[in-house]
Formats: structure tokens, sequence, C-alpha cells
């Protein structure tokens, strides 16, 4: 681990991580749940509007729903979040991982090899896959930055040419991705509007939603270091409406608190966090379990 | 096999703008000439698709450059 700056022995590393550690035990049940539920929902809105059963319209706003829901379970999964070291879980990983991430149009090998780097190397300009959007200047920058597509992928290949780990999943990834495209071009043959509508329209706006949330807000403006590298902030929007993101930073200090066991963690955490620094810590208020925490 | 899959990813790489063009974009706006009942040849719909990918290919983005 990097050189930290000292603080008091109550506020160690050891402790932090004893008490972070306490609640990164639990089954991340509804997790499993939202990324198989949406994927099935949107699975079946396909014969669901080509019978006219439901309209296009319709189905497209189910759509984009469902791509903003799809990338959170896939995350539990790249951390190993469902198995929790028990190999005899790790299918658990593997098939939600993947399986949330079709409403995306996104490859899981990809995802987590790249996932992994941004943990590792968070708001470097070089190294961290992120970068790009977590630097932005803007809303709309961060959505002009979202439509590069598969080119910021081609950047991150060349960085880590060099990692066989890294390059054998991203290659592995990269060939998903690939069935992803030529599965998008025979669709569109078949069912064109219906391929723009429930699929390419809903993963791109779902890429935003993601990019905006989970890459920009949460480092945007920010330094490098294990404590510094994401912040606590708050938004106009309910926390539930963008998978909590404003509490984002006790996901890269302890990657495998769950999900929905993390406002509990940060109000346990919170005198450590204040402690190392981490920006905005002060502003956490006591309670942040069933906190919106909006700020107007 | 492993040089058919690298010629098939070079070729991908290199070429996937023009391909998603043609038939992606090609494929929608015919579907919407139709669905608005624009009576010209999908050949004409196609080629646009094709113009939008080379265009692509040329700036290397679909959209604003960064």
């Amino acid at each position: 681990m990097e050189n930290l700056e000292p603080v008091a022995e109550e506020f160690s590393f050891a402790k932090e991580k004893e008490i972070a550690k306490s609640f990164s035990k639990r089954f991340q049940w509804e997790m499993i749940l939202i990324g198989a539920g949406q994927a099935t929902i949107w699975l079946s809105l396909w014969p669901l509007v080509i019978f006219d059963h439901i309209s296009l319209t319709l189905g497209s706003v189910i759509a984009i729903i469902c791509a903003c829901f799809a990338y959170l379970p896939s995350h539990e999964a790249q951390h190993g979040n469902y198995s929790r070291g028990n190999p005899k879980r790790k299918w658990i990983d593997t098939f939600v991982g993947h399986y949330t991430l079709v409403t995306l149009m996104f490859p899981y090998e990809v995802m987590k090899s790249t996932h992994l780097k941004h943990h590792a190397h968070t708001n470097n300009p070089e190294k961290d896959p992120d970068y790009q959007t977590a630097s932005a200047r803007s809303l709309w920058d961060v959505i002009v930055r979202t439509q590069v597509g598969t080119a910021k992928y081609e950047e991150v290949a060349e960085t880590y040419k060099n990692d066989a780990a890294f390059m054998s999943q991203f290659q592995r990834g990269a060939v998903v991705g690939l069935i992803y495209r030529i599965v998008l071009l025979i669709l569109v043959i078949i069912f064109p509007l219906q391929t723009l509508f429930l699929w390419w329209l809903p993963s791109k706006i779902g890429i935003i939603y993601l990019a905006t949330f989970f890459s920009w807000y949460p480092h945007y403006q920010v330094d490098t270091g294990r404590y510094k590298d994401t912040k606590f902030w708050r938004h106009w929007m309910p926390r539930y409406l963008n998978h909590s993101m404003q509490l984002h930073f006790v996901h890269h200090l302890h990657p495998n608190i769950g999900h929905y066991d993390e406002p509990k963690a940060i109000e346990a955490l919170k005198p450590f966090l204040i402690a190392r620094k981490v920006p905005g810590a002060e502003e956490i208020p006591e309670r942040v379990a069933y906190n919106p925490l909006i700020k107007l | 096999m492993q040089k058919i899959r690298e010629i098939a990813l070079n070729h991908i790489t290199k070429w996937e703008m023009v391909w998603f063009g043609l038939i992606f974009w090609g494929s929608i706006f015919n579907a919407a000439a139709i669905y608005f009942g624009i009576n010209h040849s999908p050949v004409l719909w196609y080629f646009l698709g094709l113009s939008f990918g080379v265009i692509a290919k040329i700036r290397g983005t679909w959209l604003w450059k960064i």
C-alpha cells in the first residue's frame, strides 16, 4: 500500500479494515434480483413489442430503465462479492456478471479487467481507464466522451499490452463484445426500429447514466491516492435514483462491502474517514441509512 | 485459427464504423423511410448509412471530437 499520512492509533488501517470486514459478509441477494430481473424483463420486451402486446414507445422506456439498473449487479460480481471467496459460488459471479450486462451490450470480462485497473490507478491520467470521463469539464462533456465507443478500450489495451493477465481477460471479453456487435447487426436487419429503441438507444442512455453517476460525480476534481481519489458528494437527486453513488468513496476504500451495506458501513467508519481526510467526509451526516442525501 | 482470428479482429477494428454505418444505420434509415411512407429505393438509405460510416471512420468518431 502507498505511504499514507500518519493518523492516531485509534484510526489505524487495521481497525478500519476490521470494521469494513464486518460489512463484507452478507450475501448480496438484492443485487442478483435486480441484475437477473432487469435482464429478464429486458429480454421479455422483445416478444412483447414484436407481437404488439405493448407499444415500442413503452418498451423503449422500460428498456432505458433496465439499462440504468444493468451495471451495478455486474459490478458486485467484478469484485467477487457474490462468491466472497467461496469457489462453489464462483459461478454466481460469472453468471450475474455476464447476464446483467446484456442490456448495455457490455462484455463482462472487459468491464472486470478495466474496472480493476480503475481501482488500482484511480484518477491517474495515463493508467485509469475511466480518467476520460472523470476529468470531463461538464455534464455535456461527459456525454460527448461516452460516445467514443470502442476507441476508449483500444487505448486501454495499448496501455496494458504488456500485462499478460489483463490482456488475456480483456481479449476474452473482446470476443464477447464482437458477438454482441454481430447479434446487434443481425437483429437490426430483421427488426430495425425495435433494435434501435429496445437495445441501441437504451444502452447509450444507460452508458451516459453510468458515466455520469459512477465515474464523473464521485471522481471529478479530486486527487490520486487511497483516501483522496473519491469524494462524498450531495445532489438534488435522491440517492435512490442514482444508485447511491454519493457513497462510492467507501467502495473504493473497501470494495468488498456489499452495495446495500455501504450506508451502515459509512456510519461506522465516519471517524476514520474524517481522520484520513477523505474529500467531503466532514459533510457526511450521522445517519446515512434511509437518508436521501439531497442538496438543493 | 489464431491467424484467422487476428485477421478478423484487425479488419473489424479498422472497418467497424463503415460496416456499422452500412448495416445498422442503413437498416434504420430504410425502416424509418418505410414508417414515414417515403418511397425511395432501399439502396439510397443503405448508401446514406454507408456514407455516415465512411465519414465517421475518416473523422475517427461518430459525433464530436474530444
